[in-house]
């Protein structure tokens, strides 16, 4: 009975010395580490549902054969991912396979975390397992149809367009360049939204080594701008500050947020670092753009379109304009920056594809927070109030105005996202 | 600290960058005829002049404004567009329960001092972002009319 007793007094003591290491090990700067990194990852925009508690998932993600439901990836040990060890958690961030070995699909973007290092993945692990709150809520079905909803062809998949090394620094660049480009490909997976997809819906290139990387893309009715350094449609006229400026209050002498960009804005790149803010720049303003495909470098002249108001009855996009859209963003089409967004010039207004252009005057723009302050003039909705010929005649205006000279949009781009559910982020 | 000019008075004025002019006209100077009706120049209640020309006072940060002069429906009587077009609102009776009508003058005044005898496309245009609850505009119409010809 002595021996028994005693033994279980050593194993009493080595389990409370292992706990107490245990809990040494876990530091609340570690897991702030985490919650910071977290943080560039974005992953509460796309993991929390509206008015849904935070990270325990049910946000739609529309894709073309059908939406999926983001996940719960709160601590909690049934519904969430409670059960996961790191070496689980890792395999799901950057392979793409859950726990119970299903594969993600991959509107997660761990074709990008792929690149995130182990010691990231260490923070990001310890906050998610302790620094969340767990919540108890069942995961979603997908909505898509059987036969495509078998994941096996995942694996293929992940043979074709997974690339399976972790960020390695570029030797001839320096750390802030490396830093930001580690962030621009990694967590920040820029590329999910603005990279173009190809038929698998693979982005097709994943660093600045491909051309088609941050090109532009349009998914569920907005077109995220071109991030390369074209003129016209890129960041070729924003120097590395506006490119600062943006991420950290959604706004600049350029351009606002808007759509899908504002969640970004107020739950991810307002919050971190300058130093890491300033090595994303620095990284991006280094990918060449590809001329615009040709279309001469933009001029602002607002002569041609300031005539327009003149006569509005042979104009009915300046008379559309005049009435619901120049107290703010100006006949001149300068607005008040960083306020009132430019349109003139504006990469948003300038892309080739006017998905955006529409969607916003439809459904308004979700409110920036940048620092918990709501910016004080949000993007009213027109859905009500502008049918599709009236919002094709504006889009047509700006496209065309002050020396834009772009194509024009019709009354049925306009009812195709009008139809479209407002996104639901 | 910002250096605004309004109704001819130079104001200097603590506020942030971002502050809507309205917000400075009436709860900083206390020029309360400017009245707040939307917040997002849908409706035309707060409509100011601008050098002469016709803003929506709710949806301009006053640092856009910088030394231009700002006049509002306490100052517009002394300009000669301003005189015509609240006498000829006068004699028409336009104004019902009146909410809207600082805005509706201020932007009837602005129209004439850019077409002194306007046509009825050139009313719309100027007129189409200055909402009434009470559906005053055919003698909105007819009172800018009145004081076209008056004031001609």
């Amino acid at each position: 009975m002595k021996i028994t007793s005693g033994l279980m007094n050593i194993c009493a003591t080595i389990i409370a010395f292992s706990f107490s290491l245990n809990v040494f090990a876990i530091s609340p700067a570690d897991i702030k580490k985490g919650e910071y990194l977290a943080r560039v990852g974005d992953c509460v925009s796309c993991h929390t549902a509206p008015h849904g508690k935070d990270f325990a998932g049910g946000l739609p993600m529309l894709t073309p054969v059908g939406a999926i439901y983001t996940t719960n990836i709160t601590p909690d040990p049934e519904t969430g991912i409670g059960k996961y060890t790191e070496s689980d958690f890792a395999k799901a961030l950057r392979r793409g396979v859950a726990k119970d070995g299903h594969h993600l699909y991959p509107a997660m973007p761990y074709p990008s975390y792929a690149k995130v290092s182990d010691t990231d993945i260490h923070y990001l692990y310890l906050y998610f397992k302790h620094g969340v709150k767990p919540v108890r809520q069942a995961n979603k079905a997908s909505e898509i149809p059987w036969p495509l909803n078998y994941r096996f062809p995942l694996a293929i998949w992940n043979a074709f367009f997974l690339d399976k090394e972790t960020y390695k620094p570029d030797p001839d660049k320096d750390a802030n360049w490396n830093r930001g480009a580690y962030l621009v490909q990694g967590l920040g997976h820029c590329g999910a939204c603005h990279t173009p997809r190809g038929l698998a819906f693979q982005e097709k290139g994943l660093t600045h080594e491909s051309g088609k990387f941050l090109s532009g893309e349009t998914l569920e009715g907005w077109s995220a701008t071109n991030l390369r350094d074209d003129h016209n449609t890129g960041l070729g006229r924003w120097s590395e500050s506006d490119i600062v400026v943006y991420l950290k209050s959604g706004a600049n002498q350029h351009s606002s947020a808007f759509g899908t960009m504002t969640p970004v804005i107020n739950n991810s790149t307002e919050g971190m670092t300058l130093e890491d803010l300033t090595g994303m720049s620095s990284y991006l303003k280094t990918i060449k753009g590809s001329d615009d495909k040709g279309q001469k470098p933009y001029k602002y002249d607002p002569s041609a379109t300031l005539a327009q108001f003149k006569e509005p009855a042979k104009h009915p996009g300046a008379k559309l304009y005049q009435q619901y859209c120049a107290a703010c963003h100006s006949q001149n089409g300068q607005g008040v920056a960083p306020y009132l967004s430019p349109l003139a010039g504006n990469p948003a207004v300038m892309d080739p594809d006017p998905s955006s252009l529409i969607n916003v005057i439809l459904n308004g723009s979700p409110q920036l927070k940048p620092q918990g302050v709501a910016a004080p003039y949000n993007m009213p909705k027109f859905r009500h109030i502008l049918n599709d010929t009236e919002v094709a005649q504006l889009v047509t205006f700006m496209q065309k105005g002050w020396n834009h000279n772009l194509d024009a949009t019709d009354a049925k781009q306009v009812a195709k996202i009008r139809k479209m559910p407002p996104s639901a982020h | 600290m910002a250096t605004l000019n309004i109704n001819g008075t130079t104001h200097q004025v603590d506020a942030p960058d971002d502050m809507p002019l309205l917000w400075v006209i009436r709860d900083i100077i206390g020029l309360t005829g400017t009245k707040f009706g939307c917040g997002i120049a849908q409706c035309g209640a707060c409509t100011v002049h601008i050098d002469g020309q016709a803003a929506r006072s709710c949806v301009l940060p006053i640092s856009a404004i910088g030394d231009k002069k700002i006049t509002t429906i306490e100052a517009v009587g002394e300009t000669s567009a301003g005189k015509s077009i609240q006498k000829a609102w006068l004699d028409l009776e336009v104004m019902q329960c009146g909410y809207c009508q600082s805005g509706q003058i201020m932007s009837a005044c602005s129209l004439l001092g850019q077409h002194p005898h306007p046509n009825d496309e050139q009313i719309d245009t100027a007129m189409a972002g200055n909402i009434c609850r009470c559906g005053t505009y055919p003698r909105i119409r007819a009172a800018i009319k009145v004081a076209a010809k008056e004031g001609a």
